[in-house]
């Protein structure tokens, strides 16, 4: 095959390093961007996504009003951040077609490396099946049920799989291989 | 369909920042229920026709239909209320906070969550005064802040003015129409 990463340019090489070490970062920040606003638990995934649309689906038939005592203990509590379906709207508009690119940029660096073609085929669907899980357990949760979390948390962690394979195992053939394997 | 397309509209040039607190909730609760010192929390559980009725007045719905206030008290002595409104805008959400006297109008208003791109718009628009010009509003009245800063601050400034103008108008309205009425359940 003429498309080899482990035998390719030097600067292919390069260039290949310098945008996984890219994703790497903005892979590290977005586990953090979860952790601040969703967390890594299906209850504290369920809260952000299904709200309280799950405990109260129906409108009362007559205007009803509940009261309780608030402390400023209780306005100073972290706030679950919620996300609605107008922002979840918006959310799936934003990342989906982002991580679509990454899935692919990711793919190419896959088909350029000496795997076999089961080997390869297997992390391209990983790579593009991680984001659609991930955003399928978000809709999910949010209008069938509360244990569709952990559809999201396993799309996440997909993401997560996928991008240190492909990343161990290009810089491995990329970097430290040294000879060729025949495919 | 209006929703839909308006959704599509909206995705079509959404590009969101993270949010950013500006103002911590406790922090604006001090400064908007002075000297209160037990806090009440009434959430006015929506029915459907009293949602669309709330819709055409100010074009919005609160999530999840339900609309929360905070009465403040001093000993027995009743402070005021506030309550704490999110816009959303192409830029993402901003949060507002209103807090009324217990005569009904508006004590003062502050802009607790902005994203990081609209955060300058929000400081440059408080800066300029925004917020004074709400104080003293009535239920009924109509919010002008954003007509108030044209020719003071920049037009992203402006912009983010006529939003939190959106957040009054929903403060406004929900607490003429609701804050004192609907059934008290136990």
């Amino acid at each position: 095959m003429l498309y080899d990463l482990g035998r390719a340019d030097l600067r292919i090489k390069w260039l290949v390093t310098c945008l996984l070490a890219t994703l790497g970062i903005s892979y590290v920040f977005g586990a953090l961007m979860v952790s601040l606003y969703a967390g890594f638990t299906p209850e504290r995934v369920a809260a952000t996504y299904a709200g309280r649309a799950m405990s109260m689906p129906m409108p009362p038939e007559t205007t009803m009003v509940t009261q309780h005592p608030m402390s400023m203990a209780d306005f100073a509590r972290p706030e679950v951040h919620e996300v609605d379906t107008d922002l979840l709207v918006q959310d799936t508009h934003v990342h989906v077609p982002m991580y679509g690119v990454i899935a692919a940029a990711l793919s190419l660096v896959v088909v350029g490396l000496a795997l076999s073609q089961g080997w390869a085929l297997a992390l391209i669907t990983l790579l593009f099946a991680a984001p659609w899980l991930d955003f399928a357990g978000m809709w999910l949760t949010k209008f069938v049920s509360g244990r569709f979390a952990a559809v999201t948390l396993v799309g996440g962690w997909a993401m997560g799989l996928g991008y240190v394979a492909v990343t161990a195992l290009a810089i491995q053939q990329m970097w430290f291989r040294t000879r060729g394997v025949d495919r | 369909m209006n929703l839909l397309l308006r959704a599509a509209a909206i995705a079509a040039v959404l590009h969101i920042t993270p949010a950013v607190v500006l103002v911590k909730r406790p922090d604006a609760v001090r400064a908007l229920l002075p000297g209160a010192d037990s806090y009440i929390a009434r959430e006015v559980h929506l029915s459907a026709p009293d949602a669309h009725r709330l819709h055409e007045l100010v074009d919005w719905s609160p999530e999840d239909g339900v609309l929360t206030f905070y009465r403040g008290q001093a000993g027995s002595t009743v402070v005021g209320a506030l309550t704490f409104v999110r816009v959303d805008t192409p830029h993402g959400p901003i949060e507002v906070a209103v807090g009324f006297t217990p005569q009904g109008a508006v004590r003062g208003v502050i802009v607790t969550k902005a994203t990081v791109e609209m955060k300058p718009w929000v400081l440059e628009a408080v800066g300029a005064g925004l917020v004074e010009r709400y104080r003293a509003l009535q239920p009924g009245d109509a919010p002008a802040g954003a007509a108030g800063l044209v020719g003071h601050t920049g037009n992203l400034a402006v912009y983010i003015a006529g939003e939190v103008d959106k957040g009054v108008a929903r403060a406004l309205a929900a607490y003429r129409t609701f804050y004192n009425n609907g059934h008290v359940r136990a």
